[in-house]
């Protein structure tokens, strides 16, 4: 057992209050639900899409936009129809839920890592070091997330070349988010390492000579990281949101790379012509992405927050 | 005298997540026209809440489970909340613990005053203004005219409360529930804020129902006590009775331990142990496990009420003289 | 007056670093002679542009060139179209402002009642029909709204047009679409499109802070006063619940600005987020530089408007700033 007496056995985590309220919650279960068939399927795209939604072979100009449950000219079966260019929709669909939630998760765990990381030297060292980083975070909170990683995304076009833009287009987009979304954690760790730093364990571990690093990480660290799974659980879906609204407007993802805004950009195109399921299928996928982990946010706040339970 | 205000049996529970707690058991006393009645007990002991059930506010998870409140001869518990609306305020006012947080920050004191003037008095703006000022005046508070004009945050803690009284006198009611009226203030200002109450409680006749932990304000401002403990009332009786010759050995724990200038080389006693909560009940009397001189049978059985004089008691050995002599 | 100091302070901080990042990007990306003269003018013409646009003087005082001209409204040309910026984006700017303003008078006009209204009635079916609503409201992509919108009104309907402003009138350099039917009707898909995450976002926090304010003490003293539900509700709890929630649907109304971009977009709505949105696909540098800092004043020029409807709604921030934080 750690000091703080964070650790549980699975038994004993069976028995906490926080599962016996998830068991409670049929609307819980189902978002958590549909959230990981979500990432099951987004894990397993390469297995389970018919058709390979990169290769260009694959794809064929003489069965584009075709409506769902089609048969192409050469026999081939889309369940789901076709886009402009003849891809697969289901397939095209599973790569783009795959980019999308790597491109969330991704840029929910560096904006985690980087806010958590200067809420706990903000709040544990104070000074002009808490005074910089908190001044900064009151500057960049001024401005909306989405504008921010706009702004990113804009600026690296223009510095950069073209191909090597699209080369690391997904590290930059990651970036672009994560900039937008650190703030919010490391305005809370600060808050908690406040209250944190004055225990009596914080305190004894500093007279026993333990390292400031040591009492940060083991110490402090854990009891920050209830509240930091609800924020990285909201802004998870605040970010597939952003990934998607970017790439929507043709600034995120390159069209090589499909996600599934930049899937329904593709279609929108031709929604006036009644092809609606080009832009609607991806639409629906994200929709239901956003509305599961949004749903399981809000339970799970509500959840670690009895307060605030009605 | 007759009793204003007669509270029998009550019973309040909170319906917890997966089963029903008891805040109030049994509980039953009465107040006299006029009459200070102290309620005193440690936090938890349900000393609010029988102030709020009788004020009629008990808010979710918590509810009236059974016995009855009667005001005037007449039941109020049954009462719907549109007509308990118009007892309270007018009939029946409250005073409440912190008077920082009692008033509406973004409204004037003479606005707040003036509603609830209104609210029950049939009464025109200008003369409720008129009551307003006069009330302000009566309370102490220097310059009352301009002081209407003042928000709740330009006033200090003690004027504060002062207004929180305005607003408890302003129609006149016969009873007051003061929640602990004087636990949020500073120390030299307690004395005078309770001497202002007892004032003018005095002057109009007005009963007062005084919920505190602290057994000097008992001593200074009470008729009569009600002790309670784990949310029953223990002991009951005159404040003088029970001041020097209490039955209870929780009420004897709790008298001794009020310093006493005359006697000072007495030392300050401190009951051991903790009282039990709602949640984790002890059988038989609750105050057992603490008691110095509890047997087998009082961890068993619940000692009935017993008569002793003017109070009343609930303990197996209330009467018996050789055990409450052996402290 | 400190309260106000400050905020200025931080303003004009965040100004400065966006004209310096803007400053930044204008000078140091790409040559801006080579985006002026183009790549065929000669060595010498080069050196006399470069003198001319004053390239070679310290970065100091070019930086504070740049803020100057920005402070006229000098921005350079567009490298796209080959117009000054200022006047590309005074074009812009009335059906950008319209459109926000119109979007967040539904998204307020309707967010603020139902929150209150789900607030006060939290059993009642129809309120968790609205919060379940506003969650998807929430989780809901703006983009996908607009698609669905244009789907189902336009393309299927045929009820309202999908893209354009309609007929515009103009006075002067402003243009306006509230004019002409078809104007009007222009409007309400990207207004709706861009209002329904504002206003579940709006409800969902009006709702959490009438609940909060419902439990406050103060409003259980105004119950204790037996003051009218109705004087409660909206006398004392909502006024307290407006404060923050006025604060809040300031600071949104920047966000608004942002996700115009993409309503923009969608609708092909002539606005400054498609401009933006185009300069960015395009690199074009001198509109980028003159939006960053013109979204920068609208987001100070906002934050500075909450702070002084702050310090007027609520009397506590009048004094805390007059008489400093000694209370």
């Amino acid at each position: 057992m750690s000091l703080t007496g964070v650790r549980h056995t699975a038994a004993e985590w069976w028995q906490s209050d926080i599962a016996y309220r998830f068991r409670r919650s049929p609307i819980a279960i189902l978002a958590a639900l549909v959230g990981l068939a979500l990432l099951a399927a987004a894990l397993g795209a390469d297995a389970l899409a018919p058709y390979d939604a990169f290769d260009p072979a694959a794809a064929n100009a003489a069965d584009a936009r075709l409506p769902p449950g089609s048969e192409g000219l050469f026999g081939d079966y889309y369940l789901l129809g076709t886009d402009p260019q003849g891809r697969d929709m289901l397939s095209a669909m599973l790569f783009g839920l795959r980019t999308s939630l790597l491109v969330g998760l991704a840029s929910v765990m560096a904006a985690g890592v980087a806010g958590v990381l200067l809420g706990l030297v903000a709040g544990y060292f104070g000074g002009i070091l808490d005074a910089i980083i908190m001044r900064a975070a009151d500057v960049q909170l001024s401005f909306p997330a989405i504008l921010i990683a706009l702004l990113i995304d804009g600026v690296t076009r223009t510095v950069l070349p073209a191909e090597l833009h699209q080369e690391l287009a997904v590290p930059i987009l990651v970036a672009a988010i994560a900039a937008s979304f650190w703030v919010q954690y490391a305005r809370t760790v600060r808050g908690l390492v406040l209250v944190e730093r004055g225990r009596e364990y914080v305190l004894a571990a500093r007279v026993t000579g333990v390292s400031t690093a040591r009492i940060l990480l083991s110490h402090i660290l854990p009891n920050t990281m209830g509240p930091v799974l609800v924020i990285a659980t909201i802004n998870l879906a605040l970010a597939i949101l952003t990934e998607s609204t970017l790439s929507f407007l043709g600034v995120g993802l390159p069209p090589t790379q499909p996600s599934l805004g930049s899937l329904v950009r593709i279609g929108n195109e031709f929604v006036f012509s009644g092809d609606w399921w080009i832009s609607a299928l991806p639409g629906l996928l994200l929709v239901m992405l956003s509305l599961s982990v949004n749903i399981f946010g809000d339970w799970l706040r509500d959840a670690l927050n009895p307060k605030l339970a009605t | 005298m007759s009793a204003l205000l007669k509270v029998e049996s009550l019973r309040v529970e909170i319906a917890a997540r997966t089963r029903i707690l008891t805040a109030i058991d049994e509980v039953s006393f009465e107040i006299s026209e006029g009459e200070i009645l102290g309620v005193v007990g440690e936090s938890g002991a349900g000393k609010s809440v029988t102030g709020t059930a009788v004020l009629g506010l008990l808010e979710k998870p918590a509810y009236q489970a059974g016995g009855r409140i009667l005001f005037g001869g007449q039941r109020i518990d049954t009462l719907g909340e549109d007509a308990l609306r118009t007892l309270r305020g007018k009939e029946i006012a409250a005073v409440f613990q912190d008077p920082l947080t009692s008033l509406d920050p973004l409204m004037t004191i003479g606005d707040q005053l003036v509603e609830t003037i209104q609210t029950h008095l049939p009464l025109k703006a200008g003369e409720a203004l008129e009551r307003a000022g006069q009330l302000l005046a009566e309370v102490g508070i220097p310059a009352p005219r301009e002081r209407l004009r003042s928000y709740p945050h330009e006033l200090s803690g003690g004027m504060r409360q002062r207004v929180v009284l305005a607003l408890a006198f302003c129609c006149e009611p016969r009873l007051i529930i003061a929640d602990e009226p004087t636990t949020a203030l500073d120390v030299s200002i307690q004395a005078q804020i309770l001497d202002l109450l007892r004032r003018m409680c005095r002057e109009r006749g007005t009963a007062v129902m005084l919920v505190t932990h602290d057994m000097g304000v008992i001593a200074e401002a009470t008729d009569r006590v009600a002790v309670m403990y784990a949310g029953r009332i223990v002991e009951i009786g005159p404040t003088a009775t029970l001041l020097v010759g209490a039955s209870h050995p929780y009420t004897r724990g709790l008298m001794a331990s009020i310093p006493d200038m005359r006697r000072r080389e007495v030392e300050l006693t401190q009951i051991p142990g903790s009282m039990p909560r709602p949640d984790a009940p002890v059988s038989g009397c609750a105050f057992h496990p603490r008691c110095s001189i509890a047997e087998a049978r009082c961890s068993v059985e619940r000692p009935d009420d017993v008569v002793i004089g003017p109070s009343r008691v609930a303990c197996w050995f209330a009467g018996d003289t050789s055990r409450s002599v052996a402290r | 007056m400190g309260f106000v100091l400050g905020r200025l302070g931080q303003t004009v901080l965040v100004l400065l670093v966006a004209a310096f990042v803007s400053f930044s990007l204008f000078r140091y990306v790409g040559d801006p002679v080579n985006n002026m003269v183009g790549q065929t003018a000669s060595l010498a013409d080069r050196e006399a542009m470069r003198a001319a646009l004053g390239l070679d003087d310290p970065f100091v005082i070019q930086f504070f060139r740049f803020v100057g001209h920005a402070l006229q409204g000098d921005f350079g040309i567009s490298y796209r179209y080959g117009q000054p910026v200022s006047a590309l984006i005074a074009e812009r700017f009335p059906a950008t402002l319209e459109l926000a303003l119109i979007s967040m008078l539904i998204a307020t006009g309707l967010g603020v009642p139902l929150g209150v209204w789900t607030a006060l009635h939290r059993g009642h079916w129809l309120s968790q029909l609205l919060l379940a609503a506003s969650l998807i409201g929430v989780a809901l992509p703006t983009f996908l709204i607009g698609i669905a919108l244009i789907l189902t009104f336009s393309v299927w309907l045929g009820w309202l047009p999908s893209f354009g402003r309609g007929q515009v009138v103009s006075f002067g350099w402003w243009s306006t679409g509230l004019l002409s039917w078809s104007g009007i009707r222009a409007l309400v898909l990207p207004s709706v499109t861009l209002g329904v995450f504002q206003l579940a976002l709006i409800m969902r926090l009006a709702r959490a802070e009438m609940l909060e304010v419902m439990r406050a003490d103060f409003i259980r003293f105004a119950r204790a006063r037996g003051l009218r539900p109705r004087a409660i509700e909206y006398r004392h709890a909502l006024r307290n619940t407006l404060v923050p929630v006025v604060t809040m649907i300031g600071l949104q109304f920047g966000n608004v600005f942002a996700f115009s971009i993409i309503v923009e977009t969608v609708f092909q709505w002539p606005g400054l987020g498609l401009l933006v949105i185009q300069a960015i696909q395009f690199a074009d540098v001198p509109l980028l530089a003159a939006y960053l800092v013109l979204i920068a004043l609208c987001f100070a020029l906002i934050n500075l408007a909450v702070d002084l409807l702050y310090v007027a709604i609520d009397p506590r921030v009048k004094a805390a700033g007059l008489v400093g934080r000694a209370a």
